[in-house]
């Protein structure tokens, strides 16, 4: 019998469970979702570099030999080594590209994920290329590309269209946050094909592969003692595309984690709230069955079933339906930029454990809320409910409040009288407007990152990277038709008292070409007599100005003391930065690597001692079409806060309407009209509705900072930047979304039935 | 006098599903103006549903009610609100006072819906609450609560005062004291109100001017008493 109550009751408090029941879906479903999300690419990863063997130390150098592969091979701890040779070059069956083309000798650490074609063989003629690359660019096994490198071409069949491990984040250049697939990728070919002659390759790179990881810094010191040409030995710690998919976990875990924190944060609340008067509304009930002889622990467990059932549901549901919908979307989009053969959700035992915990704490909840009830006696139990008053009598009979219309103080007292429920209001609705803002802060924040990058710092129209070891002659032709506005990258390693940290130093001779910006993001003027630190590495490795870092230009063992001078701003590279002339000054020799200019080059096809040109329109284009999958993930994220805001707003709406009714319905027998009652009503949400944009708007930056200034990886550094627009956005929704509920809201003011409200309270 | 309650085969009928229940059927009445009228019956005879109707809080299924001289029964739901705003003053068994205003502020809250309001000090005044005028209902006894519950009606001046079992929360003493302001307040004793009060208690018969006795949703009759009690006359 009692089975059928908790069923009837159900179905008589309808809207009351579907809110628990949305409530505890949607926060279950955000956070399985999102963590499925991210637990899927920690997974995916771990196991793609496994099955394909990627490499744990990179050893960078010029020509390594026969002999220097067999040396490592002999090494304690190594399990393979194989050589490359990578150099830059184009394609000219794509427009406007640029290749990295790696020859190699055998493919057994970073093997290839061959989507189509075939495996790789040494003695097979032929390329393989990129796939993300080959799928832009229409590509097929069988097509002919013709590769340019070194002022000369040569036609190859393409044989196997691949992935790499190696190649899971590729930008272009590292001034490119992300990576465009249209006019950059990366080829492979067996060293047999090598234009020169394979016994001309002179091999740059040498991947190793070691049985015990633990043991790898002291394997990376065997090489560096057995390689004297070695110019950088780093293991996957260090690696670009490795670190950067790692830190997009770490960063997704954060800016993720404040994200489905506050929705569980926000569903919990409202369930919390719910269930308690839903409880206290049984109250007269509790007494009948408590004078029938109902023991209390039966009591409790009836209702206890009641949230139990409903969060049961709606937690497996939202553990099911959470990775199929958001996970496996948010893990698609990611593979757009990521190079991986596939991503799966992935739902770990902490997915089910918070599921478990929500369903718990809604049961908790559930038997405090009636265990007050079961400690009355009966007899009082089937007697009215003494209201609460708490500081319900507060005089507002003196100084301005003795002004106040009769709803005015009618609605402070009720807020005072239900001070809970307020409270819980207020949260509810400054964490929707918040996420709604926050959510918008990120988009613009992205926006405002292509301004900041690649509008004010880089102050260039094409980038030209020279390559290595060009000539005189072609650096001259080059400087005298494009002006003489260069800059070079100094691979470096600094150390502060006994903290050593690799990094770079960008030595600038732009002539302004290339900007800097101060933390205010005003531009800084460069002075020759020290060197700007970016503020995140200043942070990360405790540098103040005034301090002097000691550093040597990798593969040299000069030192230099340097001081700091000053703290720059940029958003995607943390590293040091000096002018040309405090170069000179120093007594080293300035080696430019890249050309700046405003000249337009879009008809330049090639140029001789050049490795890429770089159009910045172009970065641009490709930084938007990434941000767009960004984009669409934050749209999902405001989509699900204006959903959530709806139910919270309505679910308030509608717990502060019933415990009103009977006053509404007394304010009805005294002759007040419909629309009177229903402005009284809505005065008091509107009051909330206000309180809680004027608090969730600061939320919402502070949020938006959180994320940018303090989650993001080490080297990014963006300003967290909230448009006007966002901010009226996240308002005016907040309030729209209000407006409307308390609307409808009111309409029902017109359906309660006078009689029928005034006998339920007898 | 003349009559300012007029009911004319008034039926009320209620409908859960398919079932019909007739709460009042084909009812006629007519109360003067200024009368105590007591209405008596067991539970469920129609007696408040009669009551309700007479208030413009429900309306009839068919039949016509005229409260002086004007057909409520075609009234539409704005209508029934200004007429029991300007007409009728409500005393329930639980008071229904609001729990978070004052006793005064329960009575000038009339004020927002009658132009005319009776000083509220005043009909606090007249139920002896003077003392009690900023304190809140939940600290008052229930006696005080339904004197509160009196103040705030006489004070829109109603033309009809209508009361729904109003002691059947209160203990006797209380209950008489409650009985004899509702008396004071019609106009055949000092005051100027027609009072119509709802009860099962058939002493309260021994102190109306009108006593009219419902039984399954019918009259069972109507007596005029030539010689009504006064309150502490009456045996309780």
């Amino acid at each position: 019998m009692l089975k059928k109550k908790v069923f009837r009751d159900i179905k008589f408090n309808k809207s009351q469970f579907v809110t628990i029941f949305l409530m505890v879906f949607l926060g279950v479903f955000i956070y399985s979702g999102i963590s499925s999300y991210m637990d899927g690419m920690k997974n995916g990863a771990q196991k793609y570099y496994d099955e394909n063997n990627l490499q744990d130390v990179w050893v960078v150098g010029s020509n390594f030999t026969k002999e220097d592969l067999e040396q490592i091979r002999e090494l304690d701890n190594v399990n393979a080594a194989e050589r490359k040779l990578t150099v830059m070059g184009s394609i000219d069956n794509i427009k406007d590209s640029t290749a990295q083309i790696n020859f190699i000798e055998s493919n057994d650490i970073s093997k290839f994920h061959v989507i189509d074609g075939i495996k790789f063989d040494k003695n097979e003629q032929g390329v393989w290329i990129d796939s993300y690359w080959a799928e832009n660019n229409n590509l097929k096994v069988g097509d002919t590309l013709t590769i340019r490198y070194n002022e000369k071409t040569f036609d190859q069949k393409i044989v196997g269209i691949i992935l790499s491990p190696d190649h899971v984040y590729d930008p272009k250049s590292e001034a490119e946050l992300f990576p465009t697939h249209m006019d950059y990728g990366f080829i492979y070919l067996s060293v047999n094909e090598f234009v020169f002659g394979a016994e001309n390759a002179i091999y740059n790179y040498i991947l190793v592969d070691i049985d015990n990881v633990k043991n790898i810094d002291e394997t990376k010191l065997n090489i560096e003692n057995v390689l004297e040409n070695a110019v950088a030995i780093t293991d996957r710690t260090h690696d670009l595309s490795v670190k950067r998919f790692e830190d997009e976990i770490e960063e997704g875990n954060t800016y993720t984690g404040v994200f489905s924190g506050i929705f569980l944060f926000i569903a919990m609340l409202s369930v919390v709230t719910t269930m308690n008067r839903l409880v206290r509304k049984q109250r007269g009930e509790i007494g009948i069955l408590k004078a029938l002889g109902f023991r209390n622990k039966k009591i409790a467990l009836l209702y206890v079933s009641y949230g139990f059932w409903i969060s049961l549901c709606a937690g497996i549901l939202g553990v099911i339906l959470g990775p199929i919908i958001v996970g496996q979307i948010f893990l698609n989009m990611i593979l757009t930029y990521y190079e991986m053969p596939e991503l799966l959700v992935v739902v770990t035992w902490k997915t089910w454990l918070v599921s478990a915990l929500i369903i718990g704490v809604v049961s908790i909840v559930t038997y405090l809320s009636c265990r007050n009830e079961l400690k009355e006696k009966a007899i009082y139990l089937l007697k009215i409910e003494e209201p609460k008053t708490g500081k319900t009598n507060v005089s507002l009979d003196k100084g301005i409040f003795k002004k106040f219309g009769f709803s005015t103080k009618w609605n402070i007292r009720d807020i005072m009288r239900s001070r809970i429920r307020t409270i819980m209001g207020v949260i509810g609705v400054t964490s929707c407007c918040a996420l709604i803002i926050c959510a918008f802060g990120i988009l613009n924040t992205l926006n405002d990152y292509i301004d900041w990058q690649l509008k004010d710092l880089y102050n260039f129209e094409y980038r030209i990277a020279l390559e290595e070891g060009y000539t005189d002659k072609s650096f001259n032709d080059i400087v005298s038709s494009y002006g003489n506005n260069t800059s070079q990258t100094l691979n470096i390693e600094f150390k502060k008292e006994d903290k050593k940290e690799i990094n770079t130093i960008t030595v600038d001779d732009a002539n302004g070409l290339l900007r800097y910006t101060d933390e205010n993001r005003n531009f800084l003027e460069l002075e020759n007599n020290g060197i700007y630190v970016t503020r995140k590495l200043a942070e990360t490795s405790d540098l103040k100005v005034g301090d002097t870092v000691t550093w040597h230009i990798l593969g040299s063992d000069t030192w230099y003391s340097s001081q700091i001078i000053g703290f720059n701003t940029n958003p995607q590279n943390q590293n040091i930065t000096m002018t040309k002339k405090y170069l000179d000054s120093m007594g080293i020799e300035y080696n430019p690597d890249k050309v700046y200019t405003n000249t337009d080059l879009s008809n330049i096809k090639e140029l001789s001692g050049t490795e890429a040109i770089q159009n910045r329109e172009s970065i641009i284009d490709g930084v938007e079409s990434m941000l767009e999958t960004m984009k669409t993930m934050v749209i999902m994220i405001i989509f699900a806060a204006i959903i959530l805001g709806i139910v919270i707003v309505y679910n308030l709406g509608i717990l502060s309407f019933v415990e009103k009714t009977y006053q509404f319905a007394t304010l009805k027998v005294l002759g007040f009209q419909t629309k009177k009652i229903g402005k009284i009503f809505i005065k008091q949400n509107i009051w909330i509705t206000f309180i809680a944009v004027l608090l969730g708007a600061p939320l919402g930056y502070y949020m938006a900072y959180f994320i940018f200034r303090m989650a993001m990886a080490d080297d990014i550094d963006m300003m967290a930047k909230v448009n006007v627009s966002s901010y009226l956005y996240g308002i005016v929704g907040t309030i729209v979304v209000s407006f409307i509920v308390n609307y409808i809201l009111s309409r029902k003011i017109k359906t309660i039935n006078m009689v029928e409200s005034l006998k339920a309270n007898e | 006098m003349r009559d300012i309650i007029e009911l004319n085969t008034v039926s009320k009928i209620y409908k859960t599903g398919e079932k019909e229940y007739r709460a009042l059927d084909n009812v006629s009445l007519k109360i003067s103006k200024g009368e105590f009228v007591v209405i008596l019956g067991p539970s469920g005879a129609g007696k408040s549903t009669l009551l309700n109707l007479i208030g413009g809080m429900d309306s009839v299924t068919s039949g016509k009610i005229i409260i002086d001289g004007k057909d409520i029964s075609d009234y539409n739901e704005q209508q029934l609100t200004d007429f029991r705003a300007e007409n009728i003053g409500f005393i329930f068994q639980f008071y229904n006072i609001l729990p978070t205003l004052t006793v005064i502020e329960n009575v000038e809250l009339v004020k927002e819906v009658v132009k005319k309001q009776v000083d509220a000090k005043k009909a606090l005044e007249s139920v002896g609450l003077e003392e009690h005028l900023n304190k809140f209902p939940n600290q008052l006894s229930g006696g005080e609560q339904q004197r509160v519950s009196i103040a705030r009606a006489i004070s829109k001046n109603p033309k009809i005062l209508l009361c729904d079992e109003p002691t059947g929360a209160l203990d006797s003493k209380t209950g008489i004291e409650v009985l004899k302001l509702l008396k004071m307040q019609c106009s055949k004793s000092s005051g100027e109100n027609t009072v119509i009060v709802v009860t099962h208690n058939a002493l309260f018969a021994e102190i109306a001017d009108t006593v009219i006795r419902v039984k399954n949703g019918r009259i069972e009759s109507v007596t005029q008493n030539q010689n009504p009690k006064m309150v502490d006359e009456v045996t309780w």
